[in-house]
């Protein structure tokens, strides 16, 4: 990050805090809400971004993770509503999203099938096989996962309720994103990884295995995704319902793209879409504007426009060079 | 990569795409299957004719626990009470598709074909109209002009919002209720919301009234569970500690929502809620009900009987049973209940006045 992009980050993130201060003194108990909102809306996003963002770094665009998204979630109801075990379901969650990664790897690393169509393939079996297997007199029984209070720090005011009170897969995708960043930017694989994606015949030269790694990226950013399904119908909704991923691992790519494929800039466009669901609710909450919902429910996307638009002014984004293309072994 | 593995791989996607392709098919004749009890046992008597029954949802699904399934239940009540039917559905997945599902049940020669939604109504009229020897039974949609082989079967939603509406201004403590809503598209859900937001302040002027719609189209406002529970959430932070869920599983998930917070009750839609959202027990103090099944049911046996008559069909309302909450609704609660009730049948109060 050049010395100018920085002073721009924090004169950003300065007037965000003063903002929020403002408005809490103005109202405590919306601006909180709205916040808490914000956080609980950018979970499932960030999740998705993450596997987007291991894939493309290693050269494979994935388009199925709405498909993971959705069968991950079966898979994690079924199974908790069948063994009673939150846990269990989670587990289930993740293993039915490494299944489906290494699916994906399968045709898009191993057959080089074209990539956009094995991910399509991955969402039409999805929604498939999920409305073919639901069975609508299954429910979860035990309840969905509650918020756990960190402490002391839970009793903070706005931060407490924010951060510090919520369930425990939510807290584990916050540490999931330092274990991503970390992995990717500081670590042997993620170089790798990187490398693999911009300049696999380069990389390929000084002995990486490409097909191998490609293979095992797919596969583990899969097992994210997974984790992302389990989130969402054990901790967000708390049942099953068809085709109930409604379009989320679409947006995860767009936050992905939005945070330039790093796991901090994913989580801070993540919040952002959060944040804009939650305060075009708080709108009609309030009856702010005697205008139709479907309105103000433009606003998350005139607001990414309008924001993509102003980042194009600093910097370029750049995808990974070698991204949606099969490596050939020359 | 071995062939072996090329040929189970493919094999595995075919079964993929297969089961997407004939998931409702497949689901629709076990379906069938579960209730042809009832006509078989119609059978062994004396082979009665065929009469058989379409019925073609909403965007939403046959088991989305609210508005489709009341109506696929009521089909289904309906057959059981008339020798040889035979009963059947097509689910809609996009809206541009009605006419074509219609279409579908007309080349199969169905005697009664059902449209559930308001969003069917105009598809409805046109077959109705050049198909003048098929009966058609239009739910929620109301009939401009009567058509003699179209009954709309429509009901007083605001009436049945007011009565839930009226019950949670008096529950109440922080005098925040709020709504979690399907789209103000479909009229209904307006009419759910009015009464709701009316019949609160009927029995308590200090209440505040929270309500959200989804702010997305027809295809997605009844199937985004997540949307409705994250906004569900909203409401009970900012001191909402009633909330009504409207609106198929966007509703459903903000009652399971609602379920999660300690001492927060929630209302549930369409018919009695306890029987399909197990989950949401610890809150689920009644429904806001409008009679679909018997509505459904009752206009089946008529069409059977030859007396179905063209125009609209006035189906009952009214809240469910307040099951694990009945120590709660005190004696005094139930008295205004049942004023408000009687103000509602003889028109002394009116739920949407402008």
């Amino acid at each position: 990050m050049r010395p100018r992009q920085k002073q721009l980050l924090y004169a950003g993130l300065t007037a965000i805090l003063i903002l929020i201060w403002i408005f809490y003194s103005a109202d405590d108990l919306q601006t909180t809400a709205v916040l808490a909102g914000t956080v609980r809306a950018a979970t499932l996003l960030a999740l998705g971004a993450m596997c987007g963002m291991i894939g493309e770094r290693s050269g494979v665009v994935n388009i199925g993770i709405e498909g993971q998204f959705l069968l991950s979630a079966f898979a994690a109801f079924t199974i908790t509503s069948m063994t009673g075990s939150l846990f269990m379901g989670t587990l289930a969650g993740v293993g039915m999203g490494l299944i489906m990664g290494w699916l994906l790897a399968a045709m898009a690393v191993g057959l080089k099938v074209d990539q956009i169509i094995a991910g399509t393939v991955l969402n039409i079996s999805a929604l498939g096989l999920t409305s073919f297997f639901y069975d609508r007199s299954r429910s979860l029984g035990i309840g969905k996962y509650t918020n756990i209070d960190l402490g002391p720090l839970a009793d903070l005011p706005l931060v407490g309720t924010v951060f510090f009170s919520r369930p425990p897969l939510t807290y584990l995708t916050m540490a999931l994103l330092v274990v991503v960043h970390i992995a990717l930017f500081r670590s042997v694989w993620g170089m790798r990884t990187r490398a693999i994606g911009e300049h696999p015949g380069a990389a390929d030269t000084v002995g990486i295995d490409v097909l191998k790694l490609r293979y095992f990226n797919v596969t583990i950013a899969g097992g994210l995704a997974g984790f992302g399904g389990s989130y969402l119908a054990l901790e967000a909704v708390g049942t099953f319902s068809r085709a109930m991923s409604g379009g989320r691992g679409f947006l995860a790519l767009a936050v992905m793209i939005f945070g330039r494929r790093t796991p901090f800039g994913a989580y801070a466009a993540a919040l952002f879409f959060g944040f804009t669901t939650a305060l075009q609710n708080q709108f009609q909450l309030n009856n702010t504007f005697d205008i139709p919902p479907q309105f103000v429910g433009m606003l998350p996307f005139v607001v990414t426009i309008v924001v993509v638009a102003l980042s194009g002014l600093f910097g370029s984004m750049r995808d990974p060079a070698a991204l949606g293309q099969s490596y050939e072994k020359g | 990569m071995t062939s072996m593995w090329r040929r189970f791989l493919a094999l595995l996607m075919v079964f993929g795409l297969l089961t997407a392709a004939c998931g409702s098919d497949s689901d629709s004749s076990s379906s069938s299957s579960s209730e042809s009890a009832s006509s078989s046992s119609a059978e062994e008597e004396e082979p009665a004719e065929e009469f058989k029954i379409g019925l073609v949802t909403d965007t939403g699904k046959v088991d989305d626990k609210a508005f489709n399934q009341s109506a696929w239940e009521g089909a289904l009540s309906g057959a059981a009470q008339i020798d040889g039917a035979t009963t059947d559905y097509i689910e809609t997945e996009e809206s541009k598709d009605y006419a074509n599902n219609i279409q579908l049940f007309l080349d199969d020669g169905a005697h009664v074909i059902i449209t559930v939604g308001f969003g069917l109504g105009e598809a409805t009229i046109e077959a109705a109209k050049a198909n003048p020897d098929v009966l058609f039974i239009g739910v929620d949609q109301f009939q401009g002009e009567a058509i003699p082989n179209l009954a709309g079967l429509v009901f007083e939603e605001a009436k049945s919002g007011f009565l839930a509406g009226a019950l949670a201004g008096m529950l109440t403590k922080s005098n925040i209720v709020g709504a979690v809503l399907g789209t103000d598209l479909v009229p209904p859900v307006v009419f759910f919301k009015e009464g709701w937001e009316n019949g609160a302040k009927y029995t308590n002027p200090d209440v505040q009234t929270i309500s959200t719609y989804h702010p997305g189209g027809l295809d997605v406002a009844f199937g985004d569970p997540e949307w409705g529970a994250t906004t569900a959430r909203q409401a009970l932070d900012q001191g909402a500690d009633i909330i009504f869920g409207a609106g198929g599983a966007t509703g459903n998930g903000a009652l399971i929502e609602v379920a999660t917070e300690e001492g927060a009750l929630c209302v549930g839609v369409d018919w009695d809620q306890w029987g399909t959202v197990p989950e949401a027990h610890p809150c689920l103090v009644t429904s806001a009900m409008k009679d679909i099944v018997k509505g459904v049911s009752d206009l089946l046996v008529a069409a059977k009987a030859g007396t179905l008559v063209g125009g609209n069909f006035l189906g009952d309302v009214d809240i469910a049973p307040y099951h694990d909450f009945e120590g709660m609704v005190t004696d005094d609660m139930r008295a205004t209940i049942e004023e408000v009730r009687a103000g509602l049948a003889d028109g002394s109060i009116n739920p949407m006045p402008e």
